[in-house]
């Protein structure tokens, strides 16, 4: 099943997109933004959640691996 | 950025930093040296040790300079245990004193690990229950790094005499923080680190009693009274000790500063409505708070005040699949719908009030 943005309706979220929702919102979370929504939604940049990305992909976590 | 992870580390002083410059640049001779050029940094080295002395109530030949607190704790627990007899320690220590004791299981030791309350002290009681003529070495944290919570130290220490036990304390939460002087507290040996108390990183001590039983834990030179081989790290030392020395002299108004800060952060969570609870019951040492929240899982809230640009630390761990709750937070038994959900937030003197405000707001409007 093709994951949908919650915000903007952008369809295919891959792995890491929804593992940064996870991540971020909490794991329970049933609905996800896309790259860039979730960044506005936060009032970050998308260049700072593929940082986040990297580091939680470079630690181990399982949501990225 | 708002920094509040004063007890992961603090912002190296001033003050401190300008002592260390002429020992990394002009000042560069080996104190074991005999010549003059290294006359100033023997100095130094002497001037360092009577300060820190002075500020903990030792006498200058019982401080022993090391890399940190993690090589103090390990040569007080590995070197303070000896060859034979039972060691004492508690559930909620940190993993520098934690490992060491592991590793005397591995050796054939038999370590004792003692439970805490729900504020996170050891009772003395809990203690006189374990210790016998066979314990050796009794080590108590003097705060929690996680909670903050401030040990007996006085009772245990007494009790672990009165056994003819030797009392070790990891005070690296302690020192500069709290006033602490060692024969007050009749501790034998007590472990400091100098980045904790706005001292440079990749320095320690380790007090240690005349008298104590205890064997060299790095062999080489003759550095440290024969006890601690290695080039003294002349600059390091130089600056922990003008650390230390104006963290003393300022006890008082940081306590009344960073209680100001804590009761804003607290009235203002309470006020929201934010369903949390303090852990260690706020009778800790000044600006550590340990909060969990039930809402969330703590290492969410950490990456999400981090996009605020609020550094705190967290109580819990996640893999993706799994919530590892702190080996601190399970011995206090925080019930784990909250426990799961713990950040700490460890304000320091630098910290303002409008800092204090940004922190609380930020984790209202994550939390609503």
């Amino acid at each position: 099943m093709k994951i949908k943005c919650v915000a903007c309706g952008k369809e295919g979220l891959n792995k890491d997109t929804v593992g940064i929702n996870k991540k971020l919102l909490g794991n329970k979370v049933e609905t996800f933004y896309c790259m860039d929504c979730l960044a506005g939604y936060l009032d970050t940049t998308t260049e700072e959640l593929l940082e986040k990305i990297e580091e939680f992909r470079e630690e181990g976590c399982k949501l990225f691996l | 950025m708002i920094y509040a992870d004063n007890a992961a580390t603090t912002k190296l002083d001033m003050d401190a930093f300008e002592a260390m410059r002429p020992f990394l640049l002009e000042e560069y001779g080996n104190a074991s040296q005999p010549y003059s050029f290294s006359r100033t940094s023997r100095r130094a080295l002497k001037d360092a040790r009577m300060t820190i002395a002075e500020c903990i109530g030792a006498l200058p030949e019982e401080i022993y300079f090391t890399s940190g607190g993690t090589e103090s704790d390990n040569w007080a627990i590995k070197m303070g245990a000896g060859c034979e007899g039972e060691v004492i320690t508690s559930s909620i220590e940190h993993h520098a004193v934690l490992n060491s004791c592991r590793a005397l299981e591995r050796a054939g030791r038999s370590v004792s690990y003692l439970p805490v309350t729900r504020e996170g002290i050891v009772c003395l009681e809990t203690l006189e229950s374990v210790i016998s003529e066979r314990t050796k070495l009794v080590s108590i944290m003097y705060v929690n790094n996680e909670v903050g919570s401030i040990q007996p130290i006085r009772e245990l220490a007494r009790a672990a005499r009165q056994r003819g036990s030797c009392f070790h304390t990891d005070a690296v939460q302690g020192v500069g923080h709290i006033p602490i002087n060692v024969q007050e507290a009749g501790v034998d040996m007590l472990s400091a680190s100098g980045h904790k108390f706005n001292g440079p990183k990749g320095v320690g001590f380790l007090y240690i009693k005349n008298g104590t039983g205890i064997s060299a834990f790095m062999d080489g030179g003759s550095q440290e009274r024969q006890y601690r081989a290695g080039t003294e790290n002349v600059a390091a030392i130089a600056a922990m000790a003008v650390a230390l020395r104006k963290n003393c002299l300022a006890l008082g108004e940081a306590r009344e500063h960073l209680g100001r800060l804590e009761r804003m952060i607290l009235d203002r969570l309470r006020l929201s409505g934010v369903d949390f609870i303090r852990n260690g019951g706020g009778k800790g040492i000044p600006g550590n708070m340990s909060l969990s929240f039930r809402t969330m899982d703590g290492e969410t809230l950490l990456h999400r005040l981090d996009l605020k640009g609020i550094c705190v630390s967290t109580g819990s761990a996640c893999d993706g699949t799994k919530t590892q709750v702190s080996h601190v937070l399970r011995a206090m038994k925080v019930p784990l719908e909250y426990a799961r959900g713990t950040i700490r937030i460890s304000l320091g003197v630098r910290n303002t009030e409008e800092e204090a405000l940004r922190i609380a707001q930020s984790l209202i409007d994550i939390l609503k």
